[in-house]
C-alpha cells in the first residue's frame, strides 16, 4: 500500500517542530493516585490529609521570590506603558497627523523622564535584592539559584530598556530631519522669487555657521561680485544674465552644501550611537577600576603600617642593645668593686 | 526527515524545559525560572545538544544530578528528566517527602511502567504532595544524538551492551534478553522522535536479527493499539508528508571487524582515536609535552583543558571529515585571515588618531565612522573566531604530536594497502619489530587487520614468527585468540569481508614543499590523499538502498511493521530505491564508518543517511574488549 503512494511526486514536508512526541500520562498518574487511595482505605491505612494540606498552603512564601516577582511585574508594567504609547510617540515625523493622536514634545519629554526614573529604580531594586540574597542565605545552591534569577531579571530589564532607547533614537532622528526640512524651506523660497541680495547673504551666513571653512572662500567671490554690481543702479541685460548665472551657481552650491550637511548629521547620529556603546563599556569597567582602587588604597595602608612597624622594631633593637651594654658595664664595675673590697 | 534528528531532539528537549508547552517566539517575555534535575542518562542526552548558556536563556537557574545532595529551594518549580529505574523512583519519592521544591514536573526518558507510577503515587499521597506533582510525561528520548546524522544509544553503562557483552561465551539467555530489550527500547524511542515507521532489513543468524525481530514486534504492537499509538494523529500528519518511508538497516559488528581497529586519517576520527573524546567534548592536558623532565625534578603541573566541539563551530563542521593535512592548512589559512582582520582594526585605530588633527577632512571621517561602527560590532565575532582558532590549533597540535611519535601515517598507509590487497612494500615483520614505530597496541592492531584481511591464514611457522615479534614488542596476544575463533566462524558462514576499491596515493615531495610554509611542520609525515573507497557497511547500505542484487545482501530479512501480517520472506515488496536510510550497527560503531557514510551520502546527492550504533568505541577500547573475549 505504501509503495504505490511512493510513486506520487507530491512531497509535502512541513516542519515538524510543532508536534509533541512526548506522551502526557498525568491522567494515568492521577488514576494511579486514586487506585492507591482506595487500596489504602481498603487496607485501613489512615492519614489526616485535610489539615496538613491547609497548613501547607499557608506556608509563608519566602521574601526573595515575592520581591523578585514584584520587580518583574513592575518591568512588565513599564514595557506595556512604552508599547502603548509607542505609536503616538513615534509619529513625530508626519506633519499631517490628526490632533487627537498627536503628542506634544512636553509629553514626550515627560515619558522619557518617567521611563528613565522607572528604569533606574528597577535596577536599584535588583541591586538591593542581590545584596540581600548574598547576605542572607547559607546554602550554595540557593545562592546560585538566586544569582541566576537576578541575572534573568536584569536581562529582561535590558530588553525593555532597549525598546525605550530605540524609540528615543527614532524620535531624535525625526527631530533632526524636521529641523533640516525647516531650514531648507526659506532657501527654496529665495531661489524662486529672486528676492534681493540680502536673503542670499543671510543664507550664506547661516550656511557658513554649519559648514567647513573651505566653503567660505567659495562664498567670498560672489559677495565681491555682488558688491561690484551694486555700484551701477541700472542692470544691463548682460549683467542680468550674469546675475542669473550667479544665482544658478549659488543655488547649485547651496544644494551640494545641503547634501554634505545632511550626510554629516547622519554621521553625527552614528557617532552618538557609538558613544553610547563606549559609555556602556566604560561604565562596565568602572566597577572593576573601583575594586582595583580599593585594593591599591589597602595596599598603601599596609605598606605604611609595615614601615611603622619596622621603625618600632629598629628602635626596640637599639634600645635593647643599650640596655645590654649598660648591664654589662655595671656588672664589670661591680666585679671590680667586689674585687677591690675583698682584697 | 525534513529536520534532522538532532534538531528534533533539541526541539523536544526545549519543549520539555518549557513545561511541555511550545516555546514562545516573543523575545521580551517575562522570565520564568525553574530548576532542572537529571540523572546521568539525562545528562548524557542533554549535554551534546544544549549548552549551559542556552539552559540559562530558557530560565533554568540550577541544574543538578538526581543523586546528589540537594537543598530545599521553595517556590521554584522543578523539572525532572530521569530514567524510570528503581533507584531514581526511590529518590524522587524521597524528594517528595522532603518537600524540596514547589511543584514537580516529571519527565521520564523512556516509558514508565504502571507499578512504578503507583509507587510514586503512594509516596506523593503519603507526603500530601499530590497537587504538587503537576505533570508526568513519557518523553521517549532514550538515545544520544551526537551529530546531525549520528546517534548512539548510551554512554553511561556502555559495557552492558558492548561487543564484549553480546559475544562473550558465558552469556546467559536472560542477560541477552535484557541487552536486546535495552537496545530495542532506545531504537523505539528513536523512531518515535523521528516520527516515522521504517522498513527494517537485517542479516540472518546474529544479534542484529534478534534486535530486528523485537523491534518489529514492538512497532507493530504500538501501531495496532489505536488508542495510544504514537505514530498516528498529529505526529504523522505534520512530520510525514513525504510518502517515502526510511530504510532501517541493522548490521552486526561481526560483518566487519577490521574497521574498528583501523588507523585513520580524518580529523574527527583521529581525535576519537588519539585523544580523550566523548560526547563532543575533548579533554586534553595542556603544557609542554615534548621535553622530558630532568631526573629528580618535580614534573611540571599540567592543567587539563576541555574543549567542546559543537555544531556552531563552522570550522569544525567543515573540516571534521577532511584528511589531517588539509585541516592543518585550513587552520593556517584561518589564522592568516584572522590576523588580517585584526590588523585592519588596529590600522583603523591609527587612522582615527590622525584624523583628529586634520580639520578639513570630515568627509573622510564619515567614512571611518562607518568603518568604526562595523569594527566595533564585529569585535565579538573576531574574538569568538580567535577562540575557535586557538582551540583547533591546540587540538591539531596534540594530534600531530601523537602522529609523529607513533608514526601513525605509516600504519595508515600499510593498513590501507592490506585492506585493498595491493602490493606491500614493507614486510609486516619489519614494522612490528621496528622499535620506535608506535605503541604495542598499534602493532597489535596492525597484525589483527593483517590476520582478518588475509585470504588464507598464514602458515604456522609464519604465525610463530609474528607471535614472537609481537611478544618482543610487548603486545598482549589474547585478542588474537578471539580473532582466530571469529575467523573460523565467519569462514563457515562463507561471507568474506571485502575491502576492495580502497587505495591510497602518497604525495611525497611536492606536498612537503607546499607544507614548508605552514606552521605545522609536517616533515617526515607523509601527505596522504584518500581515494574514495567503501567500507563493507557502506556497501551493504548501497545495495539495499538501490535495490541492487548482491549475494551478500540478498539473504537479508525484510520486516514491515505496517503490514498486517509478518512474513518470513526476504523479498521486499517495495521495489523503488529508498531516499532515506538509517544504518545501525549492533555491537559498537566508530567515526570511520560514520565518515564513510557521510562521504557516500554526499556522493549520491539527494540521499540522507543517518548512522547509529549501540555504543561508540575507539580502537583502544575495542582491542581491550577483544582481549577480554580472548582470555576466556
Amino acid at each position: 500500500m505504501t509503495s504505490s503512494l511512493g510513486d506520487v511526486s507530491v512531497c509535502l514536508q512541513r516542519c515538524s517542530c510543532c508536534t509533541d512526541m512526548a506522551v502526557d500520562i498525568t491522567l494515568l498518574f492521577k488514576a494511579s493516585v486514586k487506585t492507591v487511595k482506595t487500596r489504602n482505605k481498603a487496607i485501613g491505612i489512615g492519614f489526616d490529609s485535610t489539615k496538613d494540606e491547609i497548613f501547607k498552603r499557608s506556608r509563608p512564601k519566602s521574601g526573595f521570590s515575592a520581591k523578585a516577582k514584584e520587580v518583574i511585574t513592575n518591568i512588565t508594567k513599564l514595557k506595556d506603558f512604552l508599547l502603548q504609547h509607542r505609536k503616538d510617540y513615534v509619529s513625530a515625523g508626519s506633519l499631517i497627523s490628526s490632533d487627537l493622536t498627536r503628542m506634544t514634545d512636553n509629553e514626550r519629554d515627560q515619558i522619557d523622564q518617567d521611563a528613565q526614573i522607572f528604569m533606574r529604580t528597577c535596577s536599584e531594586a535588583i541591586r538591593q535584592l542581590r545584596n540581600e540574597a548574598v547576605k542572607q542565605v547559607s546554602s550554595a545552591q540557593i545562592k546560585e539559584h538566586r544569582g541566576a534569577v537576578l541575572d534573568l531579571i536584569e536581562v529582561y530589564l535590558r530588553g525593555v530598556c532597549k525598546l525605550y532607547s530605540e524609540q528615543r533614537a527614532i524620535r531624535v532622528k525625526r527631530m533632526v530631519d524636521k529641523k533640516r526640512l525647516s531650514r531648507l524651506a526659506p532657501e527654496h523660497h529665495g531661489k524662486v522669487a529672486k528676492t534681493p541680495v540680502v536673503e542670499p547673504m543671510e543664507e550664506k551666513t547661516v550656511k557658513e555657521e554649519s559648514s567647513e571653512k573651505s566653503v567660505a572662500e567659495v562664498v567670498g567671490n560672489p559677495v565681491n561680485l555682488w558688491e561690484e554690481g551694486r555700484v551701477e543702479d541700472e542692470l544691463s541685460p548682460e549683467e542680468i544674465q550674469m546675475f542669473e548665472q550667479e544665482n544658478q551657481r549659488l543655488v547649485s552650491e547651496m544644494n551640494s552644501l545641503v547634501d554634505e550637511v545632511r550626510q554629516i548629521e547622519g554621521k553625527v547620529v552614528e557617532i552618538s550611537r557609538l558613544q553610547e556603546i563606549f559609555a556602556e563599556k566604560v561604565l562596565q569597567q568602572e566597577t572593576e577600576i573601583d575594586g582595583i582602587h580599593q585594593l591599591v588604597v589597602g595596599a598603601t595602608e599596609n605598606v605604611k603600617e609595615g614601615n611603622e612597624d619596622i621603625r618600632e622594631a629598629i628602635k626596640n633593637n637599639a634600645g635593647f642593645r643599650v640596655w645590654i651594654l649598660f648591664f654589662l658595664v655595671m656588672c664589670s664595675f661591680s666585679l671590680l668593686f667586689l674585687d677591690w673590697y675583698d682584697s | 526527515m525534513a529536520a534532522s534528528v538532532r534538531e528534533k531532539q533539541t526541539v523536544a528537549l526545549k519543549r520539555m524545559l518549557n513545561f511541555n508547552a511550545p516555546p514562545l517566539k516573543n523575545t521580551a517575555a517575562e522570565p520564568v525560572w525553574k530548576v532542572l534535575i537529571y540523572d546521568r542518562f539525562g545528562q548524557d542526552i542533554i549535554s551534546p545538544l544544549l549548552s549551559v548558556k542556552e539552559l540559562r536563556d530558557m530560565g533554568i537557574t540550577l541544574h543538578l544530578l538526581l543523586h546528589s545532595d540537594r537543598d530545599p529551594i521553595p517556590d521554584v518549580p522543578a523539572i525532572y528528566f530521569v530514567m524510570p529505574t528503581e533507584e531514581n523512583i526511590d529518590r524522587i519519592c524521597q524528594d517528595l517527602r522532603n518537600q524540596l521544591y514547589e511543584s514537580y514536573c516529571l519527565n521520564f526518558i523512556s516509558a514508565i511502567s504502571r507499578s512504578k507510577l503507583e509507587d510514586i503515587a503512594s509516596a506523593a499521597l503519603a507526603a500530601n504532595a499530590v497537587t504538587q506533582v503537576t505533570k508526568v510525561y513519557d518523553q521517549y528520548l532514550n538515545f544520544i544524538t551526537l551529530e546531525d546524522d549520528m546517534f548512539t544509544l548510551c554512554h553511561q553503562n556502555k559495557e552492558l551492551i558492548s561487543y564484549h557483552a553480546i559475544n562473550r561465551p558465558d552469556i546467559k539467555d536472560t542477560d541477552m534478553e535484557a541487552i536486546m530489550d535495552t537496545i530495542v527500547d532506545s531504537l523505539f524511542c528513536f523512531f518515535v522522535t523521528l516520527g516515522a515507521v521504517p522498513i527494517i532489513r537485517c542479516p540472518r543468524g546474529n544479534a542484529a536479527e534478534m534486535v530486528a525481530v523485537k523491534l518489529d514486534k514492538k512497532l507493530r504492537e504500538n501501531l495496532r493499539d489505536a488508542r495510544n499509538s504514537l505514530f498516528t494523529g498529529d505526529n504523522m500528519a505534520a512530520g510525514q508528508f513525504s510518502f517515502q518511508r526510511p530504510l532501517f538497516v541493522l548490521a552486526d559488528r561481526n560483518v566487519d571487524m577490521a574497521t574498528p581497529l583501523h588507523h585513520t586519517w580524518t580529523y574527527q576520527a583521529l581525535i576519537h582515536d588519539v585523544l580523550d573524546y566523548q560526547l563532543n567534548r575533548v579533554v586534553m592536558e595542556e603544557g609542554a609535552g615534548g621535553e622530558p623532565s630532568p631526573a629528580g625534578a618535580r614534573p611540571k603541573k599540567k592543567n587539563r583543558k576541555t574543549y567542546d566541539l559543537t555544531g556552531a563551530d563552522k570550522f569544525w563542521q567543515k573540516h571534521k571529515g577532511s584528511p589531517f593535512p588539509e585541516v592543518a592548512e585550513s587552520v593556517q589559512e584561518e589564522l592568516d585571515t584572522y590576523r588580517a582582520q585584526e590588523d585592519e582594526v588596529k590600522h583603523l585605530k591609527s587612522i582615527m588618531g590622525l584624523e583628529g588633527e586634520d580639520e578639513g577632512a570630515i568627509s573622510m571621517l564619515s567614512d571611518n565612522t562607518a568603518k568604526l561602527t562595523s569594527a566595533v560590532s564585529s569585535l565579538p565575532e573576531l574574538l569568538e573566531k580567535k577562540r575557535l582558532i586557538d582551540l583547533h590549533t591546540n587540538v591539531a597540535t596534540a594530534v600531530l604530536d601523537h602522529i609523529k611519535s607513533r608514526k601513525l601515517d605509516v600504519y595508515f598507509e600499510y593498513e590501507e594497502k592490506l585492506m585493498s590487497k595491493s602490493t606491500l612494500d614493507k614486510s609486516l615483520l619489519d614494522i612490528i619489530s621496528d622499535p620506535d614505530a608506535g605503541t604495542p597496541e598499534d602493532k597489535m592492531r596492525l597484525f589483527l587487520i593483517y590476520y582478518i584481511t588475509a585470504q588464507q591464514a598464514p602458515s604456522e611457522s609464519d604465525l610463530e614468527q609474528y607471535k614472537t615479534a609481537l611478544l618482543d614488542a610487548g603486545c598482549d596476544l589474547s585478542p588474537l585468540n578471539y580473532i582466530k575463533q571469529w575467523k573460523a566462524f565467519t569462514k563457515m558462514a562463507a561471507t568474506p569481508a571485502n575491502y576492495v576499491n580502497s587505495g591510497v596515493k602518497p604525495m611525497g615531495l611536492f606536498s612537503r614543499v607546499m607544507n614548508s610554509g605552514s606552521q605545522f611542520v609536517m616533515e617526515g609525515v607523509k601527505n596522504l590523499v584518500l581515494k574514495q573507497h567503501n567500507l563493507p557497511v557502506t556497501r551493504i547500505l548501497d545495495n539495499l538502498m538501490e535495490m541492487k542484487s548482491n549475494p551478500e545482501t540478498d539473504d537479508y530479512r525484510y520486516f514491515d511493521p505496517k503490514m498486517l501480517r509478518g512474513s518470513e520472506s526476504s523479498i521486499p515488496r517495495n521495489k523503488n530505491p529508498f531516499q532515506e536510510a538509517i544504518v545501525f550497527v549492533v555491537g559498537g560503531g566508530n567515526y570511520i564508518e560514520y565518515q564513510n557514510l557521510v562521504d557516500y551520502a554526499k556522493f549520491k546527492q539527494g540521499k540522507k543517511v543517518v548512522y547509529g550504533c549501540s555504543e561508540l568505541s575507539n580502537a583502544a577500547q575495542f582491542t581491550k574488549q577483544l582481549s577480554q573475549l580472548g582470555q576466556k
